[in-house]
């Protein structure tokens, strides 16, 4: 199920980052680490929790006020800082998404779900070199491969 | 023993609800369920008892206003004011700061300060976004200018709702004894804004030029709703005010209010207008009434009052000197609720028999130093904690030094002016 997956580094321009995501259509984006290995996955979601402030977040009919132009400032925000700055707090950053190339696809679901991640990264082995990551679709049409096909 | 009992499970109440070691609820009613293990409280003083008992008053006016603000708060009229307000000024920093604590003040005064500030605050941080200016002024002002616009009517803040039903004072007297001393301490604040804030605050022409594209009559999100509950505001306004008339309690007033609210938004779910109801808050009210029940029905409130009055003797001035000030010192360490609930019964008990206009004196010094006192520190008012827990929310943290820093200065300015006021008018014009 594992498939090629740009990966990001830390000190990664964010709206690179975000761009990429939008121009491949992706849920998420893999960030490595310094040392080579995982060290998160952005989803797409969380790139959107940057740039929007959180009082507009938090009283959504705030957002109503703005113009369009309000967007383009919105999104200038990614353009000063590093994919480190848009990720979230270190508490959250304790668990990753991440299986072994040899999972079933039940423990793939499993580590999505509990992560509430749209992509799983697969690695060789414990904390080994990244293989590739498998989407959420592909995770589904595998689970589900009746309903995918008629779909 | 009862006696000495009763007093130290106050004390270890009052010091667990000051210091936050357990909820405030939890401490109000453990302190309230050891009064009734002690026999100090029985359920006839606790729940039928207007001296000793739960003050159904204000729980009620409390309860009626909590429901009437849920309802207004649907209708976005306080992020359309607010951005109005910043465009009026034509988005010069200091000119918005000037309009948002003058309708944080008046709001306040009307409904509740913790509301207010929960509404105000968001859209002033969007104001500065737009205008990339500092937000942290803006916010700390306006908790400010909430705790003194509160203290000026009776449902402004929650001890002037205690003190109102304690002292038999209605909504009418606090706006013509409050009202005036509030208008000028607003007048001292804005001036002293110019002075503590100001610095920083830089106008940007192209920066207000993207203010002013924000459309103000976006925040409106159902027009019908803010027509019929701000028609219930006013109503329940001139309730208060025509109380002689009419004969109707504030809590009446303000529970009628609410179900008129209710009925007219047959769209809002319970969930929606319950939102703003605080049960924790009602439910510390009715544990803090039984602790100090206990207390009064033991004597202890009597013998302070007592020894209070030998100790005044004459010196009317001099005690509601020392009222004024130690309220203010010591609202700007603990929580005023607490605070005020408990000397609302001894100053019943100093004031019988008083001359009515030193009888003010003690309760409007009582007012004015428990809400001002709030502001000199970032824990002396609920408004103070909300505004530093919405800054740090977004990205902006208000340290406690940071705020403290100002409320040293604002406070005990706001309360010698309070001092002159309550000098000249109770004692030197009297």
């Amino acid at each position: 199920m594992a498939e090629p997956f740009p990966v990001v580094d830390l000190d990664t321009d964010a709206l690179q980052a975000a761009a990429a995501m939008a121009k491949r259509n992706l849920p998420g984006i893999v960030v490595r680490g310094e040392d080579g290995k995982p060290h998160t996955v952005i989803p797409g979601s969380q790139v959107l929790n940057f740039v929007i402030p959180q009082y507009v977040q938090d009283d959504p009919h705030l957002a109503r006020v703005y113009d369009e132009e309000a967007s383009d400032a919105f999104a200038r925000k990614l353009a000063s800082v590093t994919v480190r700055d848009v990720l979230p707090k270190k508490k959250d950053l304790e668990d990753l998404p991440v299986v072994d190339g040899d999972a079933t696809g039940i423990e793939v679901a499993a580590v999505m779900a509990r992560m509430h991640s749209p992509i799983a990264v697969v690695c060789e082995g414990e904390g080994g070199e990244i293989l590739g990551v498998i989407r959420m679709g592909k995770l589904m049409s595998h689970l589900l491969p009746e309903h995918g096909q008629e779909g | 023993m009862q006696t000495a009992a009763v007093v130290a499970v106050f004390l270890a109440a009052y010091v667990l609800i000051a210091t936050e070691r357990i909820h405030r609820v939890a401490a109000a009613l453990g302190g309230a369920a050891l009064m009734v293990l002690l026999g100090a409280v029985d359920e006839e003083t606790a729940f039928f008892s207007t001296e000793t008992g739960v003050d159904w008053n204000v729980i009620f006016l409390l309860l009626g206003m909590m429901i009437l603000v849920s309802v207004i708060r649907q209708t976005g009229a306080f992020e359309f004011l607010a951005i109005w307000a910043a465009k009026k000024a034509r988005g010069r920093p200091l000119r918005i700061m000037v309009m948002l604590v003058l309708i944080t003040a008046i709001a306040s005064a009307l409904l509740d300060n913790v509301t207010t500030v929960l509404l105000i605050a968001p859209v002033t941080l969007l104001v500065c976004d737009r205008l990339d200016a500092p937000p942290v002024p803006f916010l700390i002002a306006e908790a400010m200018a909430s705790n003194i616009g509160g203290a000026a009517t009776l449902i402004g803040d929650p001890p002037n709702i205690i003190i109102g039903s304690r002292a038999g004072l209605s909504f009418n007297d606090f706006l013509v004894h409050m009202g005036p001393i509030v208008v000028v301490l607003l007048g001292v604040f804005l001036l002293l804004c110019k002075f503590l804030f100001a610095r920083g605050l830089e106008y940007d022409a192209a920066k207000a030029a993207a203010l002013m594209k924000l459309d103000e009559k976006e925040a409106i999100r159902d027009k019908r709703l803010l027509v019929t509950s701000g028609g219930v505001l006013a109503l329940v306004i001139i309730g208060f005010v025509t109380h002689s008339l009419t004969g109707l309690a504030p809590s009446m007033v303000a529970l009628l209010g609410a179900g008129a609210a209710v009925a007219l938004s047959p769209k809002l779910e319970p969930a929606e207008y319950l939102e703003e109801v605080e049960w924790p808050t009602l439910v510390f009210f009715a544990g803090l009434f039984v602790m100090v029940g206990g207390l009064v029905h033991v004597g202890v409130i009597g013998d302070m009052g007592k020894w209070l009055t030998s100790a005044i003797g004459s010196h009317w001035l001099a005690g509601a000197s020392a009222m004024l000030w130690v309220s203010g010192l010591l609202s700007g360490i603990v929580d005023n609720i607490p605070y005020v609930a408990t000397m609302a019964p001894l100053v019943v008990d100093l004031t019988k028999g008083a001359d009515p206009t030193q009888a003010h004196a003690m309760w409007w010094s009582l007012t004015l130093g428990a809400d001002l006192g709030g502001n000199a520190t970032a824990v002396g008012a609920s408004a103070n904690v909300v505004v530093l827990g919405i800054a740090a929310r977004n990205g902006h943290p208000i340290s406690f030094w940071r705020f403290t820093k100002y409320g040293l200065i604002v406070a005990p300015i706001t309360i010698a002016i309070a001092w002159g006021y309550v000098w000249l008018r109770y004692f030197a014009l009297a």
